[in-house]
């Protein structure tokens, strides 16, 4: 049977060794503990030794290669045997991920029993000037309000305010979960649900992108008349295939060929690098139903700087559709490399987004607003859309942020370049 | 039961004298406690009832004698070590942290250690730097041992008595300011479990929680808040490790405030472990953060005046518990 | 003769109190008889299998089955072999963390052995102690320990146990020796010292064996160690007595040994041996060995305690090349199959991480359990 020699770890810390020099020739006889060969590691020059005896039939490492502990070396075959072909799958790289939490700063310095306190009483905090260091609220705060509170309107309460108070500062969790009361008579049941997954992923992924990603924003203003008025007529010519076109739509358009016009917005920051990602996909963040429990997934519209308006709608109203029946697969939900998040529908003016890691930015879509504007120089009246770029300042600059959103004012405002 | 006021050290010495005359496997060594009767006085007359083989004189050989103590205990035996000083411990480290607390893990099961390391810890009075160890910080860290500090005469010999039978290596902290007071010491057999802290004062607006003699002090703070209105429940641990932990957690739901007296140096100690979980399992039910009374972040003086300002005091604590209560 | 060094005679007298003597006590020793053949195959046997079982473990460590630091004890096996023989099964056993061929020799199955070095639930301590640290509470062997010199007092308490055992538990005489092994390192350690003297003051029976494989690590006992050539100055400053043995012959040490064990089990008095050896390995794994010659390794072992063995037996025993072949074939086969056995043998499962840290359940710690090896699973 063929031996195997191979790269022996030779300290408790070494992972690969320098092959120096072979003292053995091919064809000679080896004897168990003879010195096959001396071995470079990482804290000293050792030498390799044979545990077996046989004839030294194969040499796979050449003198001055450095290889990895394990790897076979050598092969060593009794008489008559045909040398081993040896082959040594590559290991793959071990890939860690380093998270790096950074503690929310909170606005108003609240004792943690104070804030409980305020909370089962249903105490607005905000009313409360804090007695504490820094005007930090203490429990004392709290209970002078419930106390004052008590007094005027302790004909009106229904239970004992006394037995509550008395309670709640010896045995709060078990009031907690019972019926604290407070004088106002408006006061409704605390409770907590528990997340959903939906939740818990949104409320991770989130929070890990505003704690890590240093955001900023950048908002522009466009002139919607010449794209709706595009919009009015196309959706008129496409009524009978069942086609609307929506905003949005002429949107994804929009960005995806300023995205590949450029392409750090098309790209991802990596650690020691920036990723440019090939295929331009667009994210639109869908809204799902509050019957089924709310919540917000990204579909992701594939290649879109190369679509039509049309594919891109029917896609959209696709996903839209898919997404709050049964939900996206996750082929429908990955991969993207931009988002636009649009609240315009709610009549929302304006607002900033969160990036959707790992992209670099994401565009908050505003509606489009009929209001006095000056064109030409003259007030008239016309449609106006805002809409805010959350970026991802290690990847793209202020200045790019300005000049994309140029290439976007110019796309929009002059919408027959989309048909094309 | 009867009422009998005894010492703390005579607490110590019917501990150990019930036990041997129990089990002949237990048996008392270290620095003059045979002829001489005790360099404390502890093991006064035990040489007498149980012999030299029994109780044992050894040479000024800390790590000598602590590491045949426990060859002797991997074998069943159940040594008693006295240590003059916990002082004097630091030159046995290596057996008493490798060998005593890691036998049993080491070894897979086969070797447990039941032993009794106790002495004084603590500041004496004006013994300098090197004979003032407050060592529990300094071992609790280790896993594998318990760790008990006994505050008066009853805990001193009950605690003593359920360390002897533990099965585990004991740490078990004396301290020299605490042998000559007295205490109520029943006749009749008792043990006092490890892992159950004692509430030693009820009081409804801060906790204070201690261990061994620094609780003196709690108790004369308390006093003095009392007068000011504020009300102290002062906590005895009573053991380090097994740490009753829900004792503290349920007074401090009720208080609201925490202060934490550990004559040891504050950085990575037992008052920060304690504050650590209290602020863990109490979070939402604290007014203010933990607030921590150390003997001070410097080698213990010798001056009588600097080494006093340096322990944990009643002054010190005062001012803690007031600050917790926001009340300074 | 035992190479005893002999002074005036013993000053000793016996109280209640412990007084030590303060002299050296006169002590002459003659070698035990030489044992029948079987008893020298039997040894032959178990050194070719430390050996081998040592060549194996230097081969996993290198293909990673075996982590951490790891001691061979190639070329020193008569010590631990002629010693061992030297006492009873029940006498306790103590040792540095070069520990594999002593934990062989006093019986445990080789499989316990290696699958402790693998980390693995069949391993003598669940895979929690390590290449360093064997423990066989059957075989009443109280450890492999990592310090250097820890293990000195430790031993010095094993005696003391022992004598309390049979003297104050059992009412009778003190009946039994201990082993305490350290290396030439160890001599350099206080805690040595310290048990040495304990020992010498309590009149405990255990007898201090020294390796004296000439080099603590990489460092030659000449330039580590005050009178390095006069090692019985060490123990005399404790009223011990002291003799030097050859380490590399295995019937030599055994007839030494005997003879002192007897004497320290009847009078009751430690003893200090030095048994000179030469390990051929470097100190650990990763010790590429400069700081010695070729030819000193090479002279060194010329004078193998196995070599030694087999030709006594062949020239006396009538034991053929062809016996001794069929002797190394039967022990590579069991330290084979104690590697496969190792190999197959699971890691060792989560729930032992919280346990055996305290006897009781409290807290996240849930008690203690033995292991395979004491449960009688696998026989």
């Amino acid at each position: 049977m063929p031996i195997e020699i191979t790269m022996p770890r030779l300290s408790d810390t070494m992972e690969e060794g320098t092959l120096l020099q072979w003292h053995k020739q091919l064809g000679d006889v080896v004897s168990s503990g003879d010195v096959l060969a001396d071995i470079e590691t990482d804290k000293a020059t050792m030498e390799l030794q044979s545990f077996d005896d046989g004839i030294f039939s194969e040499i796979l490492v050449q003198e001055g290669e450095k290889v990895e502990v394990g790897k076979v070396v050598a092969v060593l075959t009794e008489e008559d045997e045909a040398p081993l072909e040896s082959t040594t799958p590559e290991e793959p790289a071990n890939e860690t991920k380093v998270e790096i939490q950074k503690p929310e700063k909170t606005g108003m310095a609240i004792s943690p029993v104070a804030r409980r306190l305020a909370d089962e009483y249903g105490i607005d905090l905000k009313t409360i000037q804090g007695s504490g260091p820094s005007g930090r609220v203490i429990k004392r705060d709290i209970l002078q309000v419930v106390d004052a509170t008590k007094e005027t309107s302790a004909a009106a309460a229904t239970t004992q305010p006394d037995e509550i108070i008395q309670r709640t500062v010896s045995e709060p969790e078990v009031v907690a979960t019972t019926h604290p009361i407070v004088a106002s008579g408006d006061w409704r049941e605390n409770r907590s649900e528990p997340l959903s997954n939906m939740r818990q992923v949104i409320a991770k992924r989130l929070v890990e992108s505003k704690q890590t990603i240093p955001h900023y924003q950048v908002t522009m203003s466009f002139d919607m008349d010449p794209l709706l008025d595009m919009r009015k007529t196309l959706n008129k010519q496409l009524a009978n295939s069942g086609v609307k076109l929506s905003v949005n739509d002429f949107l994804v358009r929009c960005c995806a060929l300023a995205m590949a016009e450029h392409p750090a917005f098309n790209a991802s920051f990596g650690g020691d690098c920036i990723y440019f990602h090939g295929p331009v996909n667009v994210g639109i963040a869908i809204a799902l139903p509050e019957d089924k429990g709310g919540g917000l997934v990204v579909g992701t519209i594939r290649d879109a700087d190369q679509k039509s308006l049309r594919s891109i709608s029917q896609e959209s109203v696709r996903l839209g559709k898919k997404a709050r029946d049964k939900g996206l697969s996750l082929e429908e939900m990955s991969d993207t490399t931009f988002t636009i998040s649009n609240l315009g529908m709610f009549g929302v003016e304006h607002f900033t987004a969160i990036i959707n890691p790992p992209n670099s930015a994401i565009l908050a879509v505003g509606a489009a607003i009929e209001k006095p504007v000056v064109r030409g120089g003259e007030l008239v009246v016309g449609n106006e859309l805002s809409a805010t770029l959350s970026l991802d300042h290690r990847v793209i600059d202020g200045a790019m942020a300005a000049r994309y959103l140029k290439t976007l004012k110019e796309l929009i405002e002059n919408p027959a370049a989309l048909l094309v | 039961m009867s009422e009998r006021i005894i010492e703390y050290r005579d607490a110590l010495c019917e501990a150990m004298s019930e036990e041997m005359r129990d089990d002949k496997k237990v048996f008392l060594l270290g620095e003059e406690v045979a002829q001489y009767n005790g360099a404390y006085k502890i093991s006064k007359g035990m040489l007498d009832e149980f012999g030299p083989r029994r109780v044992i004189d050894t040479p000024i050989s800390e790590s000598g004698f602590s590491g045949m103590a426990i060859g002797a205990a991997m074998r069943g035996l159940r040594p008693i070590v006295e240590f003059m000083s916990w002082s004097f411990s630091l030159v046995a480290a290596d057996p008493i942290l490798n060998n005593a607390a890691k036998m049993l893990y080491m070894s897979g099961g086969q070797f447990g250690c039941p032993i009794v390391f106790r002495g004084n810890d603590g500041a004496g009075g004006q013994l300098g730097s090197t004979h003032s160890w407050c060592v529990e910080s300094l071992y609790a860290n280790v896993p594998g041992l318990k760790m008990a500090i006994p505050y008066d005469a009853y805990d001193a010999k009950g605690m003593l008595k359920t360390a002897i039978r533990d099965d585990n290596p004991v740490f078990f902290l004396e301290s020299e300011r605490l042998l000559s007071t007295t205490g109520h010491v029943p006749v009749e057999e008792y043990t006092v479990p490890f892992g159950q802290a004692l509430v030693r004062r009820q009081g409804t607006d801060c906790t204070i929680i201690s261990f061994g003699r620094p609780l003196h002090f709690c108790q004369e703070a308390a006093e003095e808040l009392a007068k000011e209105g504020i009300a102290c429940e002062i906590i005895d641990g009573r053991t380090i490790r097994p740490l009753d932990i829900d004792t503290m957690v349920a007074s401090v739901r009720k208080t609201n405030t925490c202060v934490v007296v550990d004559q040891s140096w504050s950085f990575a100690s037992v008052g920060s472990e304690i504050a650590s979980q209290i602020h863990r399992y109490c979070f939402d039910d604290l007014d203010n953060f933990v607030h921590r009374v150390h003997s001070d972040d410097v080698p213990t003086p010798y001056a009588s005046n600097l080494e006093q300002a340096y322990l944990p005091n009643t002054r010190k604590i005062c001012e803690a518990v007031r600050a917790a209560t926001y009340n300074s | 003769m035992v190479g005893v060094k002999t002074t005036t005679s013993m000053d000793k007298t016996e109280t209640e109190q412990n007084v030590a003597s303060t002299e050296l006590p006169h002590v002459q020793l003659e070698k035990s008889p030489m044992p029948e053949s079987g008893i020298l195959l039997g040894w032959l046997r178990q050194m070719l299998l430390i050996r081998e079982f040592e060549v194996r473990t230097m081969q996993a460590y290198q293909n990673r089955l075996i982590g951490g630091f790891c001691h061979v004890y190639i070329g020193q096996e008569a010590v631990a072999v002629g010693s061992i023989a030297a006492v009873n099964p029940d006498d306790p056993v103590v040792l540095a963390y070069r520990c594999h061929g002593h934990a062989l020799a006093r019986g445990m199955d080789p499989k316990h052995c290696m699958a402790e070095m693998f980390g693995r639930i069949g391993g003598c301590a669940k895979g929690k102690g390590g290449s360093m640290h064997m423990f066989d509470a059957p075989h009443h062997l109280y450890g492999g320990h990592g310090i250097v010199g820890a293990q000195t007092p430790l031993g010095t308490g094993l005696a003391f146990a022992t004598k309390y055992e049979d003297e104050v538990l059992q009412d009778g005489k003190s009946s039994h020796v201990t082993l305490c092994y350290l290396g030439d390192g160890a001599i350099n350690q206080g805690a040595f010292y310290e048990a040495m003297n304990l020992a010498g003051l309590y009149d405990l029976p255990v007898i201090f064996v020294l390796e004296n494989n000439r080099y603590s690590m990489g460092t030659a006992i000449e330039r580590g160690t005050t009178m390095a050539n006069e090692l019985h100055t060490k123990s005399e400053a404790h009223g011990i007595n002291h003799a030097i043995v050859d380490g590399k012959d295995v019937v030599s040490m055994y007839q030494s040994f005997k003879s002192i064990a007897d004497w320290c089990r009847e009078e009751s008095r430690p003893f200090f041996v030095e048994a000179q050896t030469y390990r051929y390995k470097g100190h650990s794994m990763s010790d590429p060995r400069k700081y010695r010659t070729r030819e000193e390794e090479t002279r060194e072992e010329e004078l193998d305690c196995i070599d030694r063995l087999e030709k006594l037996l062949c020239d006396e025993h009538g034991l053929t090349r062809d016996g001794i072949k069929q002797m190394s074939r039967q022990v590579k086969t069991q330290v084979r199959e104690a590697v496969e056995w190792a190999k197959k043998s699971p890691e060792t499962p989560m729930d032992e991480l919280y346990k055996d840290v305290y006897v009781d359940h409290w807290g996240l710690f849930t008690g203690t359990s033995k292991p395979q090896m004491m449960q009688g699973e696998d026989e």
